[in-house]
């Protein structure tokens, strides 16, 4: 590399020259924008061999499964430093998002040793654990021969960490002793608030502090706003996509759960209690009033167009939906501020539900020490850097990332109440899910029975008290109840 | 009687015995396709058995009791009653438009001709992505048919969002995709017909809803029947707009067959419920083809006999 | 039918005419769309005027899709030409094989004929999720996993049985007597069958040919399923547009419009076998 071209790098890293000013340069010495996302890291990459053989499996090259998302990206843009770090070759199939788990589900339920490595959901884990498709990672991460020093386990977020490791027990507790590594999380999301300010200066609201005032602020929004725009996002499609952001979030904030764990590791249905039943009954005037009128249709695409094009006033949803849609070419782009939510007033904090875009390591890799080097450059700190700051590889899961001044004050910069936001709900973010075999049975038929409650076609307790008869059949008749 | 003279007549050579023939034509296809039994034969095991991918440990041969807690189960029930209530709204509308468009372009000229291939455009569009447009289309806010709907006095006409609303959504969707399938079969039938009965007719004076049921309905039995037999059979396996459109819901409102075991299958991966169902449906299928295909048959043969 | 009355006509004309517009407007509609970004797509309410772009057809066909997170490349082309080489080859794979067997079934009521006949169809109707498990598991074993080779094979579901059912249709009611007279002429079989019989079923073959090729094209689980990334076609490649910075409609519309052109200048080449063709011979009394 020529001493300009290294000059200017080290020029972007001390903060002196932004990212288009980086590139200009760099293109200007006749290097392509792609060639100019792999040597910005090359710094990093340098410093990162010391003390650790990363050539040990030189000359091998693994598989990879990914989704088409700005993680999968952000890593293909820094993935030449890999190769030049470890002499590794490294392939990857690329699925819409749409499809993915579908892809996932067919080639591992085949036993296909195709691909090494792959990215996944922390929930699928509770079906590939079991199902002996992927492997404990505790087995290379607590080996200090096979991952480098600098890896810092700890440095992952606590509650993000535990959310991805189960003992494989029906109902076991996250992250609990005896858990097995299924997945390293990669990013995630925190399902709060994201809202447009100009809405709410217009119509005179604030940003409502628990569940009451959100139903009345989503009403008053809807009513006033004018335009066809509505009140709240929120996901109502039949599917468990509609149970785990913003409903799961607020249920968890009224210390509700989804199943009941009995002494002896009996599984049985918990949301036909009371205060369950108000709760639901909150959610459900609150769509029926102010949520998009084809609610039940709706997944995190149409929840997050309806906020980027000015249809909704605010979402309750995954926090970087909401980022998503404040860049790009979303009409209310640099329009959109974000909040965390407590939705019971008792509560001491927000909780928000997690989602984990994690990677596993497929059980029927050919060599997993090689693809373990992988795991742990990709996970890594650097990385992790480097896309957060460079990239949009947010929510990073490293507590590094998000102490680094450079990444907060991009974000400060650019999306008004974020890094606040994190700040808040953080501490009490995890999957508030119960891990066990039959999650996507019981959550598609809740997001079923929220559907009918919102069409009026059975009343909230009676839908409640059927569902959680139905859910205690399911697991009795699976041998988990 | 001719066959035998031919075999006397032939020339000198290679021969291949004309009782081997036919088989050694129809073996390739045969066993291209016999390659799919095996699989399919595994799931038939796999039917039996309690398997889910989730639980390796508890899979075990139960049996006939995934089919047996169908009996009882009344999710089950409200999944056969909808694919046969979707698959015959969609074959009835469809067969009736589809003929309707048929005789309307009948006659041949350029414009008819280009007609009907444009109206093939929708069943070029996958259905799955045809579906995605319609969802915009209906949309509430940025949707056109929404925003025609309130035009006219719809304006909260809740397409496939509501309960009430998302079958007839779903069937439009159906129709809009496969009525060009029915259209272009019952066109080439209708233009192939011979023209002497309806001359006749029409010098007779014979009123023209004569002439349809009694001439060219019979006549065109069987392209309908053909017609109807792969749309029915299609409409029964629906899976790529409903589950597009609304992913079975709301509620449990369209959960047919094709959605229960792909939802079984990909995210339960409960392996023997999903295959089960698949089985039922399979033999459903079979049951209705058998009945059309022996129609079909006794009709050509009568055909053949007039002829 | 030529003697129709004015009125009559008229209410063709405007049956004619709601028909084009139900089918075609949703059609004009995409095409639209496939001309705007989300930016025009999505306004309440929508409307009708807009400052036509290129970008979506230029992001597809270069390959460089320009977001706010930098420039993705995307590989629709390569997904359209797997959708074209697919479905090219399946369906001349499925004549190869259909067209003698229907031959067969139509000529030569043979012990089991139509029981072989009636299996060959049968396959059609098995739910493709019945057997994509059990499948998944044989074709790793077989090495035909993530192959053209093995898509093709299991693509000649979608075809076979379609061109088997209507070319033998075709075959049987072309009457026998002009092969016979060939035949007794001094020709062998395969002649017969070449020159005689394949000219005349020429129209049935192409649409038939045609409708298996349009159901070939718009099938996506079984490549999804059975191959890698590389090999998908634009059913699959068209949804990577769904995305978690939003969902393009613009690219979308623009994809659907791209992958029906194919078929549609296939179709609008054999228009005049088409209807024809599907007629199933047909040549009685």
């Amino acid at each position: 590399m020529h001493e300009k071209e290294k000059d200017l790098i080290d020029a972007f890293l001390r903060g002196q020259v932004d990212r288009r000013g980086l590139i200009k340069g760099l293109g200007a010495m006749g290097l392509a924008a792609s060639t100019a996302g792999t040597l910005l890291n090359f710094g990093q990459t340098r410093a990162l061999a010391a003390d650790f053989d990363w050539q040990a499996h030189k000359g091998k090259t693994i598989k990879l499964l990914l989704n088409k998302h700005p993680y999968a990206d952000a890593m293909i843009a820094n993935l030449d430093n890999f190769k030049q770090l470890t002499g590794m070759n490294v392939v990857y199939d690329v699925f819409p998002e749409d499809v993915y788990f579908d892809k996932v589900t067919a080639a591992l339920s085949a036993s296909s040793p195709e691909y090494d490595a792959f990215m996944t959901g922390a929930y699928m884990t509770w079906t590939y654990g079991p199902a002996g498709w992927i492997t404990d990672l505790n087995e290379w991460i607590k080996d200090p021969a096979k991952t480098n020093p600098k890896y810092a386990w700890d440095d992952f977020l606590p509650g993000v960490r535990k959310s991805c490791a189960w003992n494989g027990q029906p109902g076991g507790v996250l992250g609990s002793d005896d858990a097995k590594q299924w997945c390293i999380p990669w990013g995630f999301e925190q399902n709060n608030i994201t809202y447009n300010k100009g809405m709410f200066d217009k119509v005179g609201v604030s940003v409502p502090g628990n569940m009451d005032e959100m139903v009345a602020t989503a009403a008053k929004l809807t009513k006033d706003v004018g335009g066809g725009v509505y009140g709240i996002g929120v996901r109502g499609s039949r599917s468990w996509a509609t149970i785990h952001p913003g409903f799961l979030s607020a249920y968890a904030n009224f210390d509700q759960k989804d199943l009941n764990v009995s002494a002896d590791g009996k599984l049985s249905a918990a949301m036909s209690t009371a205060e369950s039943k108000a709760f639901h009954k909150q959610w459900v005037q609150m769509i029926q009033e102010s949520g998009p009128k084809d609610w039940s249709t709706y997944t995190w695409y149409q929840v997050g167009t309806d906020l980027g094009a000015g249809a909704s006033a605010m979402i309750y949803d995954a926090d970087i939906l909401g980022y998503f849609m404040n860049g790009g070419d979303n009409k209310m782009a640099g329009k959109l501020a974000f909040a965390a939510f407590k939705a019971n007033p008792a509560a001491k904090a927000p909780t928000p539900n997690i989602w984990i875009w994690s990677l596993s390591m497929s059980n029927f890799s050919k060599d997993k020490d090689a693809t373990w080097y992988f795991m742990q450059w990709a996970s890594g700190p650097e990385h992790a850097l480097f896309g957060a700051t460079k990239m949009d590889f947010v929510n990073p899961v490293r507590q590094s990332v998000w102490n680094d001044q450079m990444f907060r004050d991009k974000l400060n910069k650019s999306y008004p109440g974020y890094v606040e936001m994190f700040d808040v709900s953080a501490p009490g973010a995890s999957i508030k899910f119960t891990p066990q075999p039959l999650f996507f049975d019981l959550t598609t038929e809740w997001a079923a029975t929220l559907q009918k409650m919102v069409a009026k076609e059975v009343p909230v307790d009676e839908g409640l008290d059927k569902l959680a008869e139905s859910i205690n059949g399911q697991l009795k008749e699976a041998g988990l109840g | 009687m001719t066959a035998a003279t031919i075999q006397r007549n032939r020339p000198s050579g290679f021969r291949i015995s004309k009782r081997v023939l036919p088989y050694l034509l129809s073996l390739p296809a045969l066993l291209v396709c016999i390659g799919i039994l095996i699989p399919f034969l595994t799931s038939v095991v796999y039917s039996f058995q309690r398997y889910r991918l989730s639980q390796p440990w508890a899979r075990q041969f139960n049996w006939g009791d995934n089919y047996i807690s169908f009996f009882t189960d009344p999710k089950f029930w409200n999944t056969l009653e909808i694919s046969l209530l979707y698959a015959g709204i969609t074959v009835v509308l469809e067969l009736l438009l589809g003929l309707g468009i048929a005789m309307l372009l009948q006659k041949r000229s350029t414009l008819n001709n280009f007609i009907s291939i444009m109206l093939l455009m929708p069943l070029m569009t996958a259905p799955a992505l045809a579906a995605l447009m319609w969802k915009l289309m209906t949309n509430p806010g940025f949707g056109v048919l929404s925003y025609l709907a309130s035009l006219i006095g719809l304006q909260d006409f809740r397409w496939a969002s509501s309960p009430s609303t998302a079958l007839l959504t779903v069937v439009l969707v159906d129709i809009w995709v496969y009525t060009p399938f029915i259209m272009i079969l019952l066109l080439a039938g209708l233009r192939s017909l011979p023209t002497q009965p309806f001359e006749a007719a029409a010098l007779d004076g014979v009123p023209r809803s004569f002439v349809f049921f009694r001439i060219t309905l019979p006549m065109l039995t069987p392209y309908i029947l053909t017609a109807t037999l792969f749309r029915l059979l299609d409409s029964i396996q629906q899976f790529d707009i409903i589950y597009a459109m609304t992913q079975g819901g709301p509620g449990d409102t369209l959960t047919v067959f094709q959605v229960e075991a792909y939802l079984n299958f990909f995210q339960s991966t409960n392996v023997g419920r999903s295959a089960a169902l698949m089985i039922i449906l399979w033999a459903i299928t079979y049951f209705l083809s058998n009945i059309f295909i022996k129609n079909w048959l006794r009709l050509r043969e009568r055909a053949r006999g007039h002829a | 039918m030529e003697h129709t009355s004015l009125l009559e006509r008229i209410l063709r004309g405007i049956a004619l005419a709601l028909v084009v517009i139900f089918f075609m407007f949703p059609i004009v509609w995409i095409l639209m769309m496939s001309f705007q970004t989300n930016e025009t797509i999505l306004r309440i309410p929508p409307q009708l005027v807009f400052e036509p772009t290129l970008a979506n057809y230029t992001a597809l066909i270069t390959g460089k899709l320009m977001t706010a997170a930098g420039t993705l490349d995307i590989a629709f082309m390569r997904n359209l030409w797997n959708s074209v080489f697919l479905s090219v080859t399946s369906v001349a794979v499925a004549l190869l094989l259909g067209v003698p067997a229907a031959y067969a079934f139509a000529r030569h009521k043979f012990r089991g004929s139509e029981d072989i006949a009636f299996t060959l169809l049968s396959f059609r109707f098995a739910p493709a999720l019945l057997v994509l498990l059990p499948l998944t598991l044989y074709f790793q074993k077989l090495g035909l996993a993530n192959t053209y080779i093995g898509l093709i094979w299991v693509y000649q579901l979608i075809c076979l049985p379609l061109i088997l059912w209507i070319v033998r249709g075709y075959f049987e009611d072309i009457p026998a007597d002009i092969e016979y007279a060939y035949r007794i002429a001094g020709h062998s079989w395969f002649a017969t069958f070449r020159k005689i019989a394949l000219p005349l079923a020429g129209p049935g073959i192409a649409a038939a040919g045609l409708l298996a090729f349009i159901f070939a094209w718009n099938n996506f689980v079984f490549a999804l399923v059975l191959a890698s990334a590389d090999k998908q076609p634009v059913t699959v490649g068209a949804l990577a547009f769904i995305t978690s910075s939003g969902i393009q409609y613009g690219q979308i519309s623009a994809a659907i419009v791209l992958s029906i052109t194919p078929t549609l200048a296939l179709a609008l080449y054999a228009q005049r076998y088409l209807v024809e063709g599907l007629s199933l011979g047909a040549v009685k009394g």
